[in-house]
């Protein structure tokens, strides 16, 4: 039961990454690597300003601004005017790639490769029934649901979810309409930004935080993205959840060290059984590619 | 002299893993990230090879061809179902699939080489032999600088007979156009099987020659940087001819001894270095998407 939970708080946080790279994904069709820099970038930002000793709210605030602006200026200065040139996907791919290693450099260059934490002293504990919850964990888990729940109730029932899932479906005709697709695109890199840095801090207050973490982090969102269901918004939520309890249960009963392992173990099962993921509908790979 | 001469061993080593890199996104179309961790099994085998087994250079350049290649159906079997993106993150979980397996592959106490301790965990395999072919060791730099050219140019004729033959022009056809490939009653899987195996298999050698050359590998070797250069490399000269790669392995190889000339303190190199590649990449995708010399784009 403890690790069930536990799996289920880290499911939750892996959701919410999963959900960041999805809305990027699914509206722009860009692979939003550099969603791992921001996840690298936000925790050493709230960092240095609580160090400079000003009050953790305000840190967090300015921290998840810097991932939105971050996230923005990705879209931009890079898949905008790529877009425009009518750049190919592996193209949006290669430069979003390579500014992933250009924010983690510089996070490196500026505060180090060390591995930092966010709070100090010994985390308070809160006990139900047999099952025991860190104030960390709560955190966490509370955010997420908070975060998660309002998220899908803004892209069921306000118009720019509407619009939103209207430029995952059809971007030509959604075009064609008259919206202007590229603010859409704009505000779904600043939410994506938004959400990585939730994930990001919240993580980073329950075990620290280094600056090479954010590609693995984005590829484990990817692959709970792609267990839930590539084509669906619901997908992330699901995938996320059950890769967190599976890489719990592997801690418990094997050992920390193969979670990687185990993780592309359910990946290489999805694709050979459930290519579209749990929540899929039937379509061809190769149709979507191109 | 012999600045030169590791020049030109490192040229070499870069050119072959360019040429490989060459074969699997020039000619497949796909861009693979798992680059490094071949490059690192080849180095690994060569290394037991030689320290356990006391073999000699081509039986244990084979060792290393033949697990590379046995290993490449983790990425050659995602690639039948994904094309773009979705390939290049499996790819990505290859990669770190098989650092956690280089990295992790140890236990305390065991000995090097033994079931239970293969590699050696992050201490990575000391004390690598110089290559040792029929019977003559080869000690001297230069010599290895021959060795090393001498491979080099035997992957690069390799690549050629591959390439101008009606297998390489069916691999061109299954780039442009996978369906029509198909349609002509082409086996497209058992093709991608193959090109996969040829071109880890040569990253292999490049591998085992890096480990002869240096005396050591850790799994650094198998690290996403590692990878990234690989791709840099493919990227920025360009893929889909045979200058391509020989370019990009060039500039890629010039840029950190630019750098080393350019009075940089020690502790920022590296990040520099890492964060030039990063940039570069953004760059040629804006300005030269087919790279300097390449003839194909990456779709």
């Amino acid at each position: 039961m403890q690790i069930l939970v536990n799996g289920i708080v880290t499911g939750l946080t892996v959701s919410v990454l999963a959900v960041a790279f999805a809305i990027v994904y699914l509206p722009a069709r860009v692979f939003h690597v550099a969603l791992g820099g921001i996840y690298a970038a936000v925790p050493f930002v709230a960092w240095a300003i609580l160090r400079a000793g000003w009050p953790s709210g305000i840190a967090f605030a300015i921290a998840l601004g810097a991932g939105v602006i971050i996230s923005l200026a990705c879209e931009a200065v890079n898949h905008a005017p790529l877009e425009k040139k009518g750049g190919a996907s592996g193209a949006h791919l290669v430069s979003s790639l390579g500014i992933y290693i250009a924010i983690v450099q510089v996070v490196a260059l500026i505060w180090g490769n060390e591995t930092k934490v966010l709070r100090t002293g010994l985390d308070a504990v809160n006990r139900i029934g047999n099952v025991i919850v860190t104030q960390a964990q709560a955190i966490a888990a509370g955010v997420s649901l908070a975060i998660l729940v309002a998220f899908y109730a803004g892209l069921h029932f306000s118009q720019l979810g509407l619009q939103l899932r209207a430029l995952a479906d059809n971007p030509k005709e959604f075009a064609l309409r008259g919206y202007n697709v590229r603010r859409l695109r704009l505000f779904a890199f600043g939410i994506s930004g938004f959400l990585g840095g939730v994930s990001s801090l919240l993580v980073a207050y329950d075990i620290g935080f280094d600056p090479n973490g954010g590609l693995a982090a984005v590829l484990l969102a990817v692959v709970a993205t792609i267990v839930g269901g590539r084509l669906s918004f619901w997908g992330p939520i699901v995938g996320g959840v059950l890769i967190g309890i599976v890489r719990s249960q592997v801690v418990w009963y094997l050992s920390a060290r193969w979670q990687a392992a185990v993780t592309f173990l359910i990946l290489a099962v999805f694709l050979f059984v459930r290519p579209n993921g749990i929540l899929g509908t039937k379509a061809r790979l190769e149709a979507e590619e191109s | 002299m012999n600045y030169l001469f590791h020049l030109l061993i490192y040229l070499n080593i870069y050119a072959i893993v360019a040429m490989s890199l060459n074969l699997i996104s020039g000619y497949c179309g796909l861009l693979t990230l798992a680059h490094a961790g071949y490059f690192a099994v080849g180095g690994y085998a060569y290394a037991l090879a030689t320290v356990k087994l006391g073999w000699s250079f081509i039986p244990a350049v084979l060792l290393g061809i033949g697990m590379s290649s046995l290993l490449s159906l983790a990425v050659s079997i995602p690639a039948w179902r994904f094309r773009g993106n979705f390939f290049v993150m499996m790819s990505l979980a290859v990669q770190s699939l098989l650092f956690s397996l280089l990295h992790n592959w140890s236990s305390p106490g065991a000995e090097l080489g033994t079931w239970r301790n293969l590699t050696n965990g992050p201490f990575g395999i000391a004390g690598i032999s110089k290559p040792v072919l029929f019977g003559m060791k080869f000690q001297a730099i230069a010599s290895i600088a021959l060795i090393s050219l001498a491979i080099a140019l035997v992957c690069a004729g390799i690549c050629w007979l591959l390439l101008s033959s009606p297998w390489g022009r069916l691999l061109k056809a299954l780039r442009d156009d996978e369906l029509a490939a198909r349609g002509l009653g082409k086996n497209t899987r058992f093709i991608k099987v193959q090109v996969l195996a040829i071109a880890c298999g040569m990253v292999a050698v490049a591998g085992a020659l890096y480990a002869a050359y240096v005396g050591y590998i850790d799994p650094n070797a198998a690290s996403l940087d590692e990878s990234v250069l690989f791709l840099c490399m493919a990227i920025v000269g360009g893929v889909g001819n045979f200058r391509g790669p020989l370019v990009g392995a060039i500039v890629l190889l010039a840029i950190p001894e630019i750098l080393r000339f350019v009075d940089i303190p020690d502790a920022m190199a590296a990040n520099l270095r890492l964060m030039a590649y990063g940039v570069l990449l953004v760059v040629m995708m804006h300005v030269r998407p087919q790279g300097l010399a390449g003839d194909y784009r990456i779709e």
